[in-house]
């Protein structure tokens, strides 16, 4: 809340004296969601639960609830001089009681029309709709199936070289980014896995993004590694004896529009020591009928390989979802989605919320 | 024979009912741009023209039915669909939409003062101080 001050007093300070052009732009969704039935995880106490969105706990029970997805977004940025920019993000999510925080400040230069640096704070992107995953308004469903987005860390600090050009027939964009992350108090980890106060630190992260596009295709790859540090009520998590492991994430999207139709997919892999691998996968597929756009898709994500000591993760993580639902555009800024998960856990050792059968309905605007 | 008849009337009711779009430049760009540049320029991902000058897309007021039928013709995108294509870039730092003008006329002006800028009006709306370089 401080430091959000200082940002926006400074811009009010700084943009007087370097006429600096203010831009503010938007986005919000009120997001409504109910479990309506599921068997939660007896052995772990977790009652019928649809976990709809890993990263903040979006945990919804058999009432319904608004509080655990809807978001207030709202975007600065400043022309500050030749082809400097700063930008800042504030959100306010019903998660956190609408208490706005700021999630991105970051310095923006064109080095010249291909490549610009940026420096500072700014989301992960990791999965396809990682860096927007926010912003409702910008993709089909009510949030990116939850199977493929269990990551507990994203945002980051760093510094990002992002590329944009052509090659041939295709546009070719880029991003090479560096940086770390320390999650006091990590929502997922300390809220739903562990239930004591948990910091994650993802540190030494280095990534790349590339992405080639044409008229009807979409190709991105993506690949990080980063080394992980945890503690647990101030406790150092050990793997196989250390106070630290190392991960690397790689990524395929291969997104395709024909007319009308579309289809979305996607394919993770996450391995890191003494987790094994994890494998997400997800498709989706749509049909626009003049912004009214029913959607289907299909997401899970699978653990499996060994622990450090060797032995094997017989039980790991296994949990997919079904989803069918649609997105109707009713305003040329705002969208209305209804939205039907039918998830499946299948472990026992790492079940996250059961089975369960949820509805939930969403308002997705952008300003 | 039936079906001929009422898809060859209702292709020629569709050409008749809209008017064409050109697409403008200052007159010293002798830039030559196709359909798929266009597109590339007003979606953000082509930056200079290829003879090396930067840039600056201008388009008509969202809503107006020009820029609909440029949307639809050009970026093949709804109003809706080109909004959250550009929330994508706009709120991951990766660029911005362009600006706007509020009519044809003011698209005329501004192109005709600045080399850099390139635009699209209502055919029938072209002047002598700016040249043509794609219709749609």
């Amino acid at each position: 809340m401080k430091k959000l001050k200082l940002a926006v007093t400074t811009l009010l300070l700084c943009s007087p004296l370097v006429s600096a052009d203010v831009n503010f732009t938007g986005f919000a969704s009120i997001t409504a969601g109910k479990v309506l039935s599921g068997d939660g995880v007896p052995q772990y106490d977790v009652p019928p639960t649809f976990l709809a969105d890993y990263p903040i706990v979006s945990a919804y029970g058999e009432e319904w609830s608004f509080r655990q997805e809807s978001l207030f977004g709202l975007q600065v940025q400043a022309d500050l001089a030749d082809k400097l920019t700063a930008t800042a993000q504030v959100v306010a999510r019903g998660a956190d009681d609408f208490d706005a925080s700021l999630e991105w400040a970051f310095l923006s230069y064109e080095l010249n029309p291909n490549w610009t640096l940026q420096v500072g704070k700014k989301r992960l992107p990791l999965f396809y709709y990682s860096d927007f995953y926010d912003v409702g308004f910008a993709y089909t469903w009510i949030r990116p199936p939850a199977d493929t987005y269990t990551w507990q860390v994203f945002n980051y600090n760093g510094v990002n070289l992002l590329y944009q050009g052509t090659l041939n027939d295709w546009s070719l964009a880029a991003n090479f980014y560096t940086g770390s992350e320390k999650s006091e108090n990590n929502r997922l980890l300390s809220q739903f896995f562990f239930l004591e106060p948990t910091t994650e630190e993802w540190k030494d992260i280095l990534g790349a993004v590339l992405n080639l596009s044409n008229e009807w295709l979409e190709i991105r790859g993506t690949a990080m590694t980063y080394t992980n540090e945890r503690t647990r009520s101030g406790v150092p998590t050990t793997w196989g004896g250390k106070t630290e492991r190392d991960g690397t994430f790689l990524g395929l999207a291969l997104n395709m529009t024909f007319g009308q139709a579309f289809v979305l997919t996607e394919l993770n892999q996450l391995e890191l020591d003494d987790d094994g691998q994890l494998d997400s996968l997800m498709v989706s597929v749509g049909y626009n009928f003049d912004g009214f756009t029913p959607f289907l898709a299909y997401s899970e994500l699978d653990q499996t390989g060994n622990f450090l000591d060797g032995s094997v993760i017989a039980d790991g993580e296994d949990h997919n979802t079904t989803s069918v639902g649609f997105r109707y555009d009713f305003h040329p800024s705002a969208a209305f989605k209804l939205q039907y998960d039918d998830v499946k856990d299948n472990s026992f050792d790492y079940a996250v919320a059961g089975d369960s059968k949820s509805l939930s309905a969403s308002i997705d605007l952008v300003f | 024979m039936i079906k001929k008849i009422c898809l060859a009337s209702i292709i020629a009711f569709s050409s008749a009912s809209f008017a064409d779009v050109a697409v403008i430049v200052h007159p010293s760009n002798d830039s030559a741009l196709d359909a798929k540049s266009v597109a590339r320029i007003f979606t953000g991902k082509m930056k200079s023209f290829p003879n090396g000058n930067q840039i600056i897309p201008v388009n008509l007021a969202a809503g107006n039915d020009v820029t609909k039928e440029f949307n639809s013709k050009a970026l093949n995108r709804s109003e809706s669909q080109l909004k959250a294509y550009w929330s994508k870039l706009v709120f991951t730092g990766k660029g911005t939409p362009p600006q706007e003008v509020p009519n044809a006329d003011e698209a005329i002006k501004l192109v005709a003062s600045n080399p850099n800028t390139i635009s699209f009006v209502d055919a029938s709306k072209v002047s002598g101080d700016v040249k043509v370089v794609l219709k749609l």
